[in-house]
């Protein structure tokens, strides 16, 4: 990709992505509501909500009626939400972007939201558990690309300030782009977890489970790694600085939220009470504090995954070509590895 | 390189993944095939024995109580099935909403979790049930069923469920029964088929025979039945005048707490064999509980098969002819018996010792009520080896007398404020045994 850094006559496409990008997280959250509260089945028909068209449903009913419908219509209306402001994205772009690459972006991002809905769709026609965990694994990833194109139309994308060249650029850049897979990687298998059948081998869930932790301490280590290069060689080139310390809070608060995912959910495990008491209190199912941290577990997985994808990206516009920067650290942490 | 391992890693993952969440045939009851290879319980029989516990209990979506089983079809109906509710909020497939993950579709306690979870779900097929207010072989009330299903299992991965409206305790409750019912059932069955003797191909279908139908409903379900139907009179109640008054003095409190001391270290109630001196739970370590047990002789008896095999290559290479091919036929039985076994064991959850109780903890998983610990030392905890100190039935004779029982309950709810005078830093409750 060559870089072009005319800025874009008009500033909407930016303004209106991260708009689409924040009404996309609460559609994430409540999305993930609607499996921890496994509300998915609350209404039983797809387009329409009991009968009604989807906008069209009694908004009293919806407000003052059971919790579980409450979610999922919910999350049916946000995500109708979303789905039209990614049509007014792409005819933004497809009108003040001349990049025509960023127009079928814009394509893509309809066409994949689309794909999604059509996917909860078909969960809730089909009742089917492992198409949930599909749609489980696109709404992060629809998310991203919403990120995605948050940093193509924004200044820091257009307006490369001069630097230095930066050591161990090239390494920054591809250890930012394997944090960014690994996080995917961590959301699918979170949301194979999330909806492994009631049926399947506890044998199965084991390897998954184990899968989960490995992939914890493989994200956690590139984001450490990751943060640590940037803060050393690159803090000054915004924005990857403030992203890289965005990233390792993230992580570190992802880390906390996991831990308490396994409490709240199969409650403290056995070996911890060598060290403290295991409580006068069993866990409370559907509890709020349950309901909400699993919840926030997976939603800051997406978060997760937009940071290091927005790092990712920037690392690729902003860094030079690893031919030219990489330096003796670089190479002798990459022969190490 | 690390990212090849990792490479790998996903590679076996994904193939685990996509054939395990390719399932959409509903999901179906699954035999005990620990019981069916022991017995040895030939395909043609397991198929009946599935079909029979079919008939009389229909499947996890279309549940079916005999009226027999005194089960509530309405509440069954409720808890089984897919997850779904309607406009007004009325839930359904409760137990796979809510339990199914931990105890299984058929309540043997090998849902998708159990094999992370530390103790292991609850296995509801052989009607034994830890913390309950009956004698130490009945039936749980089901106000038992209830209140472990509405407080929880301290310490455990067991949640409580109070935020569950009662009807949909109820439902769940119903379901627990009718799966432990359901379980029993069909050990029966299994073990009917195999004190019968009956040859491998040999008819199994109460359809066409009479009387082994009145054999299935009249002795063997109704044999299932005796334990559930007289639960209501095996329930420990005790004597009003022994349970201890709520305003005594320290001075009778102290006395109490003392006599019970004495009880935990003496021989009559020897708590302090599996409870340990210090009451951390640190005395006999060496006991399975009884669900882990079948696992450990099934390991058993298998590495006991593996040697027979061993000896019978030895042998066979002794022998001609005639008696060659008889060997070798054995051998073959043998080997397709040890391939099943082994197939087996790669799936069964790994056996666990039952660890006693650290009563310094303060963590009482069948609750801390008065009450709850009376039951404890009263009818003990089948399944863990913790024994009764009261009647095995009522009218009986036990160990110690209720007072004494109260004596105890008082000393270990002494125990977490009383000081160790050399504390003991051990692993508590955790030790897994190859």
């Amino acid at each position: 990709m060559n870089p072009d850094f005319t800025h874009p006559a008009s500033p909407w496409p930016h303004r209106w992505a991260i708009a689409l990008a924040c009404a996309t997280f609460p559609l994430l959250w409540v999305g993930g509501l609607v499996t921890t509260t496994d509300s998915g089945m609350a209404v039983p028909d797809w387009p329409s909500t009991y009968g009604y068209n989807l906008f069209l449903y009694p908004w009293t009913t919806w407000l003052t009626g059971p919790w579980d419908l409450f979610v999922e219509h919910g999350h049916r209306l946000l995500g109708a939400m979303v789905g039209m402001m990614t049509i007014v994205l792409l005819a933004l772009l497809w009108r003040r972007d001349d990049r025509r690459w960023m127009r079928w972006l814009g394509g893509a991002a309809l066409a994949l939201v689309i794909f999604q809905g059509v996917l909860g769709g078909m969960r809730v026609r089909f009742d089917e558990r492992t198409l949930a965990m599909l749609h489980g694994c696109t709404g992060p990833l629809f998310f991203a690309v919403t990120v995605a194109m948050v940093v193509f139309t924004s200044r820091c994308w257009w307006l490369r300030e001069s630097s230095a060249v930066p050591p161990s650029a090239g390494y920054i850049r591809r250890l930012a782009l394997v944090t960014c897979i690994l996080v995917y990687l961590q959301i699918v298998v979170g949301a194979v977890l999330r909806h492994v059948p009631v049926a399947a081998e506890p044998g199965a869930f084991v390897l998954a489970v184990r899968f989960h932790l490995f992939l914890a301490a493989a994200v956690t280590l590139h984001v450490a790694l990751l943060a640590w290069f940037v803060l050393s060689h690159a803090r000054t080139i915004k924005p990857l600085g403030g992203l890289a310390i965005i990233l390792a809070g993230l992580v570190a608060v992802q880390l906390a939220l996991g831990a308490g995912t396994w409490i709240v959910k199969f409650s403290v495990p056995a070996w911890v009470s060598d060290w403290i008491s295991t409580g006068s209190v069993a866990v409370q199912d559907g509890g709020w504090l349950q309901t909400h941290i699993i919840t926030a577990h997976v939603a800051a997985g997406s978060l997760l995954l937009a940071t290091s994808l927005a790092l990712a990206l920037f690392g690729q516009r902003l860094l030079p070509f690893a031919s030219a920067a990489r330096d003796a650290v670089s190479r002798r942490w990459e022969a190490a590895v | 390189m690390p990212y090849r391992t990792l490479a790998k890693f996903v590679g076996i993952f994904a193939i685990v993944a996509l054939t395990g969440c390719g399932q959409t045939e509903p999901p179906a009851f699954r035999l005990d095939m620990v019981k069916v290879t022991e017995n040895e319980i030939s395909p043609k029989h397991q198929q009946a024995i599935a079909d029979i516990l079919g008939a009389m209990f229909g499947t996890p979506d279309a549940p079916f109580a005999m009226p027999e089983t005194g089960l509530d079809e309405r509440k069954l109906k409720m808890a089984a099935g897919p997850v779904w509710s309607n406009e007004a909020g009325d839930k359904h497939g409760l137990y796979r909403r809510h339990c199914a993950h931990c105890h299984g579709i058929s309540g043997d306690g090998q849902g998708p979790t159990a094999a992370i979870l530390n103790p292991y779900p609850r296995d509801y097929r052989r009607g034994l049930f830890k913390f309950k207010g009956t004698f130490t072989a009945a039936q749980p009330t089901d106000e038992d069923l209830r209140r472990i299903i509405l407080n929880g299992v301290l310490a455990t991965a067991m949640p409580a469920f109070a935020l569950l409206p009662p009807d949909e305790v109820d439902a769940l409750v119903e379901y627990v029964k009718y799966l432990s019912m359901r379980g029993q059932m069909e050990t029966a069955l299994e073990n009917y088929v195999f004190d019968e003797g009956l040859e491998p191909d040999a008819p199994l279908d109460p359809a066409t025979d009479a009387e082994l139908k009145d054999i299935i409903v009249n002795d063997l379900l109704a044999g299932v039945m005796e334990g559930w139907n007289t639960v209501v009179e095996q329930v420990v109640v005790p004597t009003e005048e022994g349970i201890p008054p709520t305003d005594r003095s320290a001075e009778e409190i102290t006395a109490s707490v003392n006599a019970g001391r004495e009880l935990f270290f003496g021989a009559k109630a020897n708590c302090v064999k599996c409870h340990g001196p210090t009451g951390l739970g640190d005395g006999q370590q060496d006991n399975y509980d009884d669900w882990s047990a079948v696992t450990v002789k099934f390991e058993d008896d298998t590495r006991a098969l593996a040697d027979e095999i061993k000896g019978l290559k030895q042998d066979l290479k002794k022998k001609t002819g005639d008696e060659r091919a008889a060997a070798e036929k054995e051998l073959k039985t043998k080997v397709a018996q040890l391939a099943v076994r082994n197939e087996l064991i790669a799936h069964m959850l790994t056996p666990r010792r039952a660890i006693p109780r650290n009563l310094r903890d303060g963590t009482y998983r069948g609750g801390r009520r008065d009450i709850d610990l009376f039951w404890r030392v009263f009818a003990g905890i089948p399944g863990m080896g913790m024994p009764a100190t009261g009647p095995s039935a009522p009218g009986g004779q036990g160990t110690l007398t209720e007072q004494e029982m109260w004596q105890i309950v008082d000393y270990i709810q002494s125990l977490p404020f009383e000081p160790i005078s050399e504390p003991q830093v051990r692993r508590v409750n955790v030790r897994t045994v190859n």
